[in-house]
């Protein structure tokens, strides 16, 4: 950690282990549900459980991500963050408006809108807190006298972020146009402008951990953002095959949601090629895997995951089935929440000034929880595409069928078990690090840039 | 090799580029979308309806159009599948209607609401989907037959009555198509007799207390229809 203001990135991080643990909990919920156990239906039906699991999804990521800039914005800016008081402040009430979210769903206050579940009054609470958010950091990179393009990007991919939550806030009487500004919030983000904040955080990484020379880096970035915005822009069109706009969506949404994987591995390739080329070992291992596991597991779970049902004569079988939540799992895990992992494991040791990667249970995390996540995939595919032949294609009824694949969710439940485990170690380690402590400040453990 | 600001342009220009048709494709989707949602029936009905949907996170468990939870089925063609009295009674108690099934919440909507949701659906499902959701294309027929000839042989002496295969579908299977919630109803003609059934069909308590069969509101009419389809059923 070379300053001070950094520190503030460890309580985003310490927010972010909470909310992932409770979306866990709120996920087995649904699990237990699936296989017939919904005894707690009267306080938690489905749709609440569905509502809490994916928002703590989207809250914990981003919570990630402000950690993520508030750790990397003053190190790549060369000057303190331009104000921690603020950051303190936008932090306590970006958890406060959470909060009351999540309550708000058990009492059956919502929008419901998937993914936008958040009332109405509470958005706007949260636009006030990303723009103070932003501001913060825009001060900051403005105040500095180094510019680099990591910095840049992901004060863009930010931003963009924050602009496009406005659509999801308009009113639409006709379901269809309701969808179709839903998605610019949902897809946009996170197959639009979050990848420029995963492009921003991966270069970051990869600076720290290959000690690659910049330029080089930063050069591959570009190419790597301008690929993910050629093909996921219009990539949106996968969205819009069958909720009553045009035909012509179906040819868009087809030829740009197959050019999508092409982001993907082009970021996986930029990763490792970056890897092989480094000068020599940086010591926290853990943190470069789980960089570079990001980089490839979001090319088979948001890429490759997502090619496999996009295309529109497949896609009208699978949509809206449990393919969807198969592909959402491993993307959103690859993509986004392995990143967020990287940025932790990679900013602890220096905060903290504790080594701990040098221990097993790193490791342990690493693999439980990934090979966890792949089995739960594993599993939603199988479910889905027995769903997909028994119900979309023979016709059978919704839940005869649904019967049929209870056992898949049991191999689900064990795998999320599994995947637990792991997180459990990650978690464990994240607190045997301690709090940040001004010894650590000035140095960072073992970086090669 | 691409220098840093060779690839600084690829990635501006490019957004520049996709954003500006998606936002032309955009315009022209808005101009269309009057014509293809049928706006002009947005009644006050159906924008209640589409309140009480929200309200109350329906696409927390079911999708519409495909979008939500994979919890619950999808109820874009819901009111074309079941009928209106159908969705009627299962909204009454859903409980009821699927006694130990996936559990959906009693939200005790008063005869408007029920009123106001329906038509909603109604309405979506009227969309132009672009022929979504497709019909089944794999024909059930050919993997019925290998079920022992019997249980379908006598299964077309008399049509299936409207009210049969909006409300007992859904829990009851004929000929291998319908639910599996209750008993399949392959030979109950030739285990009950028409007065038995009838009875049954006023009040399945009266005949079985503790029965998970709920009473359904048949008139009599319906209820002769019914009792003659299922008598046929040997």
């Amino acid at each position: 950690m070379r300053f001070q203001s950094q520190k503030v990135a460890y309580w985003f991080f310490a927010t972010c282990m909470l909310l992932l643990s409770l979306q866990i909990v709120y996920g087995f919920i649904m699990g237990f549900a699936r296989i017939g156990f919904d005894g707690l239906h009267d306080y938690i039906p489905f749709n609440t459980a569905r509502a809490t699991h994916t928002n703590l999804l989207v809250v914990w990521l981003l919570t990630g991500f402000m950690g993520a800039a508030y750790y990397i914005i003053p190190e790549e800016s060369d000057r303190d963050l331009y104000s921690v008081k603020l950051a303190y402040i936008q932090l306590i009430s970006w958890v406060v408006v959470g909060v009351v979210a999540i309550i708000g769903f058990h009492f059956n206050w919502w929008e419901g809108r998937k993914f936008l579940e958040i009332p109405r009054p509470l958005d706007y609470l949260v636009v006030v807190n990303v723009l103070t958010f932003l501001f913060n950091i825009a001060m900051t990179i403005w105040e500095a006298k180094k510019r680099s393009t990591t910095q840049l990007v992901l004060f863009f991919g930010l931003l963009c972020a924050a602009l496009l939550y406005l659509p999801g806030m308009l009113y639409f009487d006709n379901q269809t146009l309701d969808s179709y500004f839903r998605w610019w919030v949902v897809h946009l983000w996170v197959e639009g402008v979050w990848e420029l904040i995963m492009g921003g955080i991966l270069a970051f990484l990869l600076i720290k951990l290959t000690g690659v020379d910049r330029e080089v880096i930063e050069k591959w970035l570009y190419v790597v953002v301008g690929l993910t915005f050629l093909s996921g822009i219009l990539g949106t069109g996968h969205h819009y095959y069958w909720i009553g706009t045009p035909k012509y969506w179906l040819m868009v949404g087809g030829i740009f949601s197959a050019l999508e994987p092409l982001a993907f591995l082009g970021m996986a390739i930029w990763a490792l090629n970056m890897y092989r080329k480094k000068g020599k070992d940086h010591p926290n291992k853990i943190a470069l895997y789980w960089t570079l596991g990001s980089a490839m597991m979001s090319f088979i779970g948001a890429g490759f995951l997502g090619f496999a049902h996009t295309w529109p004569s497949v896609n009208q079988w699978t949509h809206g089935t449990l393919i969807t939540a198969m592909h959402g799992h491993l993307a959103f895990w690859g993509a986004y929440a392995m990143l967020v992992l990287a940025v932790i494991s990679y900013a602890m040791p220096n905060m903290t000034g504790r080594k701990l990667f040098t221990g097993m249970s790193g490791y342990l995390a690493f693999w439980a929880s990934n090979i966890g996540m792949l089995g739960m995939t594993g599993a939603l595919a199988v479910a889905g595409i027995t769903q997909v032949y028994l119900e979309r294609k023979l016709g059978m009824d919704f839940l005869v069928v649904q019967k049929e694949i209870v056992f898949h969710f049991i191999g689900m439940l064990l795998a999320a078990t599994l995947f637990t485990v792991g997180i459990t170690y990650f978690i464990v380690d994240f607190i045997r690090h301690g709090l940040p402590s001004n010894e650590a400040l000035g140095k960072n453990v073992g970086d090669l840039d | 090799m691409l220098s840093k600001s060779q690839a600084r342009a690829f990635f501006l220009g490019g957004t520049f580029l996709f954003s500006a048709i998606f936002v032309f494709l955009t315009i022209d989707t808005l101009r269309q979308n009057d014509t293809r949602t049928d706006a002009q029936n947005l009644t006050e009905d159906v924008l209640k309806g589409k309140e009480i949907w929200e309200k109350n996170n329906c696409m927390g468990c079911h999708t519409l159009l495909g979008e939500g939870a994979y919890y619950a089925p999808d109820l874009t063609k819901v009111v074309e599948r079941r009928g209106v009295s159908w969705i009627e009674v299962f909204l009454d108690d859903p409980q009821a209607m699927f006694p130990g099934e996936r559990k959906m919440v009693k939200y005790n909507f008063t005869k408007e609401e029920k009123g106001q949701v329906i038509a909603f659906l109604d309405w979506v499902g009227k969309i132009d989907a672009n022929g979504w959701p497709p019909k089944p294309n794999i024909p059930v027929d050919s993997i019925v037959t290998a079920v022992p000839p019997q249980t379908t042989t006598n299964i077309v002496k008399v049509a299936q009555p409207e009210k049969f295969s909006q409300l007992c579908v859904a829990c009851h299977a004929v000929g291998g198509k319908g639910g599996n919630v209750g008993p399949a109803l392959d030979h109950v003609g030739s285990k009950f007799d028409a007065d038995y059934l009838n009875r049954w069909l006023i009040d399945p308590q009266v005949i079985k207390p503790g029965t998970n069969m709920p009473k359904l509101p048949l008139s009599d009419t319906e209820r002769k229809d019914i009792v003659s389809y299922l008598s046929a059923l040997k």
